[in-house]
């Protein structure tokens, strides 16, 4: 061991003692935040995502340009982790390599590798600095991002790679009986380009370029906890650790516990959000994928979900140390809480929880349930929510309907249809297969009513057997968990479970993907386990048997449609198909078009999250949006499988052109009954 | 918020009492009982009635702007009041009383009598009552409470102005208002536009379960008069379409005509 040998095993071992510290420091960050032990089970599903997602990029490739560019510098980084490791410890202990514990053949295709990776890192590396310098990418874009990092760290990968370089080629001059022509041909070649450099020189600048390549190393190594790209070491992790592609039900809300002894209800300062959350700010490289498909954002609004988490961690670096303090760290007294201080009201309000910046987030970071936190503190701790929601949260409490109507008159709509309530049947000692839980809308609103009978006339012609609750059926509550009303909700849900139960229901239809969402994949909370089946999915089902009697003798007035995805529908629930195979099968001459938006990037109506309550002044109006985006694609018609869409685009597209109609796939099948 | 206040306090600690009535959503659809004097109660939900709940809100922002005082909601009933008294608590009110007494009453001198012996004696600065009951709409029950006190009443407010031991209060009149002033003790009964009913908060709820409240028997005065019988209006008849454009012109002036005789 030589006296530089020495030096470089001391640096090693600050530089690592440095890093473990900060890691250390950001673990106990994570720890202030809520109790979350949801995250440790199914560990299958957890590595599948890891390999999915984290390892094989799926959600990066969604953005073909970047895409490629990211992958080749993330898969870059992990095969030349191992000729680093290599590196440090051949420069600790002299002489060292791989090739002591692998077969000729294996550490040759790895040596070329390490060339082969080098080199297109090195490539990428320049086309994002290309890309970021000479173009304005609208979604790097943003108040919240920290504009020079990213410059910085592209440039410091790069120098990690030309001194890399540097040092390999100027070692095969000065050692020109080591060299390894075909097994790092890179280097080789550029070893021949400067071959005219004396022995002894070249021996030099190999020297001054293994120092600076393992000082970029160990500094880079440190850097990243004071950086945005603190994502390199925590988005793997957060990939495994995440719930938002499962494990569990997609999108579920978390259960809160309302008898608990606490004084905070729900999120005002980092410390009440769930250590998962803030394990997002650090997992987030501020790439804005989240915030370019943000239907609230690109209408204008101030909302923006990249900033809600890059928020998150400016906030936790500030708080965390104050509560980790050995006196339990009082709140200061003019400190900026994470609510008001850096997230304001105006942009929780303007969530419709369409979940596309979670779709699309490449390290599952989950930015819906940060906001929904945040909400409940809004609602249950301090009542701040805007006043025009009062009369919906007033009317759910009091009519189990966020609108006012007579609870009486809920199973109107079926009158002279012959359609029997629950009750009716218990009170006959009878049962039916299957209930039908028709909601608030689809039994009071007059546009949706339509749907309700068409889907109604649908069964009836296939035979099933099917029942509803008439008055007994309540609101599923979901607007009221969505915004942050959970005590109203856990009332909602447990006046349902406890009706359901009675009657010992077991699988439910719906037309409304809320009610879906809810009674499927959130009641189970509540000790409801049901078999929810959405309408698109049934009446397809109940086509696919030949058990819906169709005329085929109508010329159609209308040729082309286009499908809206409804979010609880598509990206909550991964029903993509059976709405548009629905249609296909309805209409057999029919011609389908998709709007740019569609499918699992599909643009929210606006009236999730409780938006369907709230003006929405700020900016465009998302369904506004909507509806130029479906009328451009020249359809004849709109088709929908929601009742929260229809109210939407039906408006939207009203006002726009009279002559484009929207319909429930319900109603397009039942018109065409024979 | 139409509130403003400049109560020089000193060690002086302002205490509001709040006369509540609990009632029927008015939104709910409403049928006879078979007695015929009231309303079949099956199906329907209650709440506090609008007026009151504006009350109780303009009450407990006194308290909240002050940082002092004590605001009682007060209601006459059988025990389900108590869930209305527990709102005005998750609300902000500081306690409630509920004044016992199982069977309807529609008299509202004998239910002002039974406040007036409860608000007596509690050494209140201001009792602040609903402009009416949503349901029965009488209007007369604070202006009675006041009568019975012998303290001067301001109905149907829309502003509030507390200062110096002195209420001063705007009225809304048909294109016009007025600006009207009593000393303190009174009796002010509130219109709309003054305040909103607060939404409770969880933490208010949480915290009204812990909130005292009182059940004391209703000293009623006599039943002066009784509701003897209670009606639905008739149905109106069911339209009719008789054609569509111009065609149908002549048999609806024909109907217009012989069957509503308008023309």
């Amino acid at each position: 061991m030589t006296a530089s040998n020495g030096i470089f095993a001391l640096i090693v071992v600050a530089a690592a003692g440095f890093f473990a510290s900060n890691v250390q420091r950001l673990v106990a960050y994570l720890r202030i935040g809520r109790l979350d032990d949801s995250r440790w089970d199914d560990v299958p599903r957890r590595v599948a995502n890891l390999l999915t997602i984290g390892i094989f990029q799926r959600k990066i490739f969604r953005d073909p340009i970047a895409g490629p560019m990211h992958a080749a510098i993330f898969w870059g980084f992990g095969i030349l982790s191992a000729g680093t490791v290599e590196f440090i410890a051949a420069g600790i202990v002299p002489g060292f390599s791989f090739a002591r514990f692998m077969p000729q053949w294996a550490y040759r295709f790895y040596l070329a590798n390490q060339d082969l990776w080098g080199a297109l890192v090195i490539g990428a590396v320049a086309f994002a600095l290309f890309r970021r310098l000479t173009h304005r990418v609208k979604r790097l874009q943003g108040a919240e991002t920290h504009a020079n990092d990213p410059l910085l760290i592209l440039s410091w990968i790069g120098a990690l790679m030309v001194t890399m370089f540097i040092d390999q080629a100027f070692h095969m001059v000065a050692h020109p009986e080591a060299a390894t022509p075909f097994y790092r041909p890179l280097s080789y070649a550029l070893a021949t380009m400067v071959a005219f450099v004396p022995a002894n020189a070249a021996a030099v600048i190999s020297e001054i370029g293994w120092w600076a390549h393992g000082l970029l190393v160990l500094g880079f190594l440190n850097y990243l906890p004071y950086s945005k790209h603190l994502h390199v070491v925590a988005s793997l992790p957060n990939v495994y650790l995440s719930n938002t592609n499962g494990p569990g039900q997609v999108g579920v809300i978390t259960y809160m516990d309302l008898e608990a002894d606490v004084e905070q209800f729900g999120a005002k300062d980092v410390e009440h959000l769930s250590w998962k959350s803030l394990m997002d700010g650090f997992a987030c490289t501020e790439c804005g994928r989240c915030t370019a498909v943000c239907p609230a954002n690109t209408t204008g609004k101030l909302l923006s979900p990249r900033k809600i988490i890059v928020n998150v961690r400016e906030r936790l670096e500030i708080r965390a140390p104050e509560v980790l303090m050995a006196d339990g760290g009082g709140q200061k007294a003019d400190a900026r809480l994470l609510l008001d201080g850096f997230i304001t009201e105006q942009e929780l309000w303007a969530c419709t929880t369409c979940r596309a910046c979670v779709q699309e987030c490449p390290v599952s970071i989950d930015h819906v349930s940060v906001i929904v936190e945040m909400r409940r503190n809004l609602v249950l701790s301090e009542s701040r929510f805007p006043e025009e929601v009062m009369p919906a949260f007033e009317s759910m409490e009091q009519r189990g309907s966020p609108w006012a109507f007579d609870p009486g008159d809920r199973g109107k709509w079926s009158d002279g249809m012959s359609i029997p309530t629950m009750a009716e049947l218990h009170a006959r000692g009878e049962t039916a297969d299957i209930l039908y839980f028709v909601g608030c809308m689809g039994s009071f609103d007059d546009r949706a009513k339509k749907t309700t009978v068409a889907f109604a006339k649908i069964m009836q012609a296939a035979g099933v057997n099917f029942a509803i609750l008439g008055r007994e059926e309540k609101c599923n509550g979901d607007p009221a968990r969505r915004m942050g009303n959970e005590y109203l909700y856990q009332m909602l849900a447990r006046e349902n479970v406890e009706t359901l139960e009675k009657y010992k229901v077991r699988t439910i239809v719906t037309a409304c993907p809320h009610c879906m969402h809810q009674l499927g994949s959130e009641y189970p909370q509540f000790g409801g386990n049901y078999d929810v089946i959405h309408h698109s999915t049934f009446i397809e089902h109940l086509m696919a048997q030949g058990r819906v009697p169709l005329r085929h003798d109508l010329h159609e007035a209308v040729s082309t449609f286009t499908y809206h995805d409804s979010c609880y529908l598509g990206r909550y629930n991964q029903i993509y198909e059976a709405p548009r195979e629905t249609l296909k099968r309805a209409l057999p001459v029919v011609n389908l078009v998709e709007m740019p938006r569609s499918g699992d990037r599909g643009l929210c109506c606006g009236a999730g999250g409780g938006r369907m309550w709230m003006e929405e002044s700020e900016g465009k109006r998302i369904n506004a949006e909507r509806a130029d985006e479906a009328l451009a694609t020249g359809a004849g018609a709109v088709a929908v499988a929601c009742p929260f869409c229809m109210t939407m685009l039906h408006d939207s597209i009203s006002a726009r052109d009279e002559t484009v109609k929207v319909y429930d796939i319900a109603e397009v099948v039942a018109d065409r009954l024979a | 918020m139409y509130l403003s206040l400049a109560l020089s306090l000193g060690d002086f600690t302002v205490k509001l009492a709040v006369c509540i009535k609990r009632v029927p959503d008015m939104e709910g659809r409403f049928k006879i009982a078979p007695s015929g004097t009231g309303i079949d109660e099956a199906g329907l939900k209650y709440d506090m009635s609008d007026f009151d709940g504006y009350a109780a809100e303009v009450a407990i922002q006194i308290t909240e702007k002050l940082g002092a005082g004590e605001v009682t909601v007060i209601s006459i009933g059988p025990d389900v009041v108590q869930e209305t008294l527990r709102k005005a608590l998750s609300m902000g009110a500081h306690r409630a009383v509920q004044l016992k007494h199982d069977a309807p009453v529609s008299d509202g001198l004998a239910i002002a009598t039974a406040l007036a012996a409860e608000l007596k004696d509690g050494g209140y600065d201001l009792v602040l009552c609903g402009r009416m009951a949503v349901d029965t709409q009488n209007r007369s029950t604070g202006a009675f409470v006041a009568e019975l006190l012998g303290v001067p009443l301001i109905s149907a407010i829309s502003q509030l102005n507390v200062e110096g031991g002195v209420v001063k209060a705007r009225r809304e009149l048909e294109g016009a208002y007025e600006l009207v002033e009593c000393p303190l003790p009174a009796v002010v009964t509130i219109d709309e536009g003054i305040a909103r009913a607060r939404y409770p908060s969880l933490k208010g709820i949480m915290a009204a379960k812990k909130k005292p409240l009182e059940v004391k028997p209703a000293q009623l005065g006599a039943i002066t008069y009784s509701l003897d019988k209670m009606e639905l209006p008739a149905e109106r008849a069911a339209g009719r379409i008789i054609g569509e454009g111009k065609d149908a012109v002549p048999e609806l002036v024909r109907l217009l005509k012989e069957e509503a005789k308008v023309l």
